[in-house]
């Protein structure tokens, strides 16, 4: 439905996008995800043609629109100021897009009627923006883009001015709204969390090129460069030498399939488990999270773990504690390399 | 100090408080007596006299004043000579400083910097300057007539002293003030508004039109009523480009009172008075709107 080919845009001289391609499926939601800055929301102005690229190609439905006035693209983007007209009502501002079309009347009026159910916010018609709250206004700005049937819907950081509680609300509407219609949704957000709950798949960015595409989980459990292992979830990192195929993780002894040098090893905190042959150090502090513990746990190697546990599990601040890896995963220059699964009788086996 | 700043208003000293009071009067006491005795006063008292008539029988109400002023077909010309051309200036310059700041708002660069410090340039030029300059410039064997007969055409016709030498004098002049409340105007619109639109498939005109427009309705006529405030009592410019007759008020009134016929001097100044009252009026309403709406 919708391909980049080596999308790229320069801002004087600096890379803002960098040979971005990808792909979306019919009906797909792809998340562009990574730190401000990166050039995602510069990739979705592109294909929206609100920025035009200084090389690379786009295509919608089979057509080549690199060239297309934004005013001519069938896309349709939401802003994350939600940009609504304010001299307008909630029913001028969401039939804008068809009275461009020289639509009848009538249609219109049927067609904002029922943007406007699909967004809940029937009865509406009538207010101003000015009298809307911040959701409202959102999802009057979603209905105005959705009244125009777009091949492509475009989103830029849709609810990051709203709070946690409204910003999950809404979320959870937008994943089946999009699902109901078979939007094909390009979203750009710089929070992972949303990302991983909204996406089909997610383009991780960073620095202006794409470092990843995958699954939320694909990216989360195999993540193929050192930034996006780090970007996705917390991580336990340390860069440690490896000579000979060995590496030494906090006093363990670990087979890595890397070329001697540095290498950065990681481990989730929920990869850690307790085990009395594992890493000796104390609890230095519990937080509840609710569901689960985060546990940061100071190790006698003078390293800091963090641990995430179940509320079973909980240890006291300054209790002895000993933790084993079940799981690493390891980066030389920043790529990935093979690290062995680890096991409680492997662990034990590679201790000096 | 935080127990300044937090405590309830009632503890404050009463006397501390009437102290404030006090110096606050004081300081709008000299600015607020002059307004009166060298403003409001002369100006009810004229109006005041321009509504009473001294015969016989002592001083009474009446129209008459008024009435002679709208019998006399010379004073009738000169106030709509004022008026059209006050209305032709102010569309003019409207026009133009839409257009400017228009400009202004969608460009950057040292061009933009350099055509903003231009359009603002009029406001530090004096009306006498400027009637000058116009002479200088587009008067008999002026500048531009010369200019012209240097690329061969000789049928110059200069506005001096006919309608359109003010005309162009009060549009230049104009610039500056509108240019600056419609480009107040046009930042309040954001970016994202505009791209809005253009990404529902609008083009340029439908986003001037029924974007930005209507956005600056309240800037635009703001932008009309400082013009015609300015230029509806003008009298520099008329009296050194405008024609001999009609004349503009300003003209005709300074013109009157030199001929020693103060009381009629002062009913133009009245009926002239209550047209710029209507826009001034129409221009604090808007603004009040304004404030409101913040």
């Amino acid at each position: 439905m919708l391909r980049t080919v080596k999308l790229t845009k320069t801002f004087n001289q600096m890379t803002a996008v960098a040979e971005a391609s990808f792909a979306v499926e019919k009906g797909e939601l792809i998340c562009l995800l990574g730190p401000s800055g990166c050039g995602k929301s510069t990739l979705l102005r592109m294909i929206a043609g609100l920025t035009p690229s200084d090389a690379g190609s786009i295509e919608i439905d089979g057509q080549d629109v690199t060239e297309r006035q934004a005013n001519k693209r069938p896309t349709a983007m939401v802003f994350q100021s939600h940009a609504l007209w304010n001299h307008m009502s909630v029913a001028q501002n969401v039939s804008f897009g068809l009275r461009v079309q020289g639509l009848a009347r009538d249609v219109i009026a049927a067609k904002v009627t029922e943007a406007l159910r699909l967004v809940g916010l029937d009865g509406f018609e009538k207010r101003r923006p000015t009298e809307l709250s911040g959701g409202q206004a959102q999802r009057v700005a979603l209905a105005r883009c959705l009244v125009v049937e777009p091949k492509v819907l475009l989103m830029d950081e849709p609810f990051s001015a709203l709070d946690a509680h409204l910003r999950a609300n809404l979320r959870e509407e937008l994943k089946a709204l999009q699902r109901r219609l078979g939007l094909t949704t390009v979203f750009v957000t710089h929070d992972q969390e949303e990302a991983m709950e909204l996406a089909d798949r997610i383009v991780v960015m960073n620095a202006g090129r794409i470092e990843q595409i995958g699954q939320p989980a694909d990216l989360y459990l195999e993540p193929q460069t050192l930034t996006v292992a780090r970007f996705i979830g917390q991580m336990n990192e340390a860069t440690v030498p490896v000579v000979r195929g060995q590496a030494n993780w906090l006093g363990q002894r670990v087979a890595v399939g890397a070329a001697d040098g540095a290498v950065t090893l990681l481990c989730r905190p929920e990869d850690l488990r307790r085990d009395p042959a594992g890493i000796a150090g104390r609890v230095a502090r519990v937080i509840d999270l609710g569901p689960v513990l985060r546990v940061t746990v100071a190790t006698e190697e003078g390293a800091t773990l963090t641990w995430l546990c179940a509320r079973a599990d909980a240890p006291v601040v300054g209790a002895p504690l000993a933790l084993v890896a079940t799981r690493l995963l390891a980066y030389q220059n920043g790529v990935r390399v093979a690290v062995p699964v680890l096991t409680k009788p492997q662990l034990e086996s590679v201790m000096p | 100090m935080v127990d300044d700043l937090t405590a309830p208003v009632g503890s404050r000293g009463r006397g501390q408080m009437m102290g404030q009071g006090f110096a606050g009067l004081a300081l709008v006491a000299a600015p607020l007596v002059l307004l009166i005795v060298l403003v409001l006063f002369p100006t009810v008292s004229m109006v005041a006299n321009t509504f009473h008539v001294t015969g016989e029988g002592g001083r009474a109400f009446s129209l008459a004043k008024f009435a002679a002023f709208f019998a006399d077909d010379y004073s009738v010309e000169n106030l709509r000579y004022t008026l059209v051309w006050t209305v032709i200036s102010c569309g003019t310059a409207l026009s133009i400083s839409l257009g400017l700041a228009l400009y202004l708002r969608f460009s950057e660069g040292r061009i933009a910097t350099m055509i903003h410090a231009l359009s603002l340039f009029p406001l530090f030029v004096p009306a006498i300057v400027i009637s000058y300059a116009m002479v200088r410039f587009l008067g008999p064997n002026g500048l531009f007539q010369l200019l012209l007969e240097k690329v061969g055409f000789t049928g110059y016709t200069t506005p001096y002293l006919t309608p359109v030498g003010p005309y162009i004098a009060f549009v230049w002049e104009s610039l500056p003030l509108p240019v600056l409340v419609l480009s107040a105007g046009l930042a309040q619109v954001s970016d994202h508004a505009i791209e809005a639109a253009r990404d529902l498939g609008a083009g340029p005109v439908r986003i001037f039109s029924q974007i930005l427009l209507p956005q600056l309705k309240r800037s635009l006529l703001i932008g009309f009523a400082l013009i015609f405030l300015g230029v509806v009592g003008s009298f520099t410019v008329p009296y050194l480009l405008g024609p001999p007759a009609p004349e503009m008020m300003g003209v005709y009134m300074q013109r009157t009172l030199g001929n020693m016929r103060p009381e009629e001097a002062q009913v133009q100044a009245v009926i002239l008075m209550a047209v710029a009252a209507i826009v001034g009026g129409f221009y604090i309403a808007t603004m009040l709107r304004n404030q409101r709406s913040r």
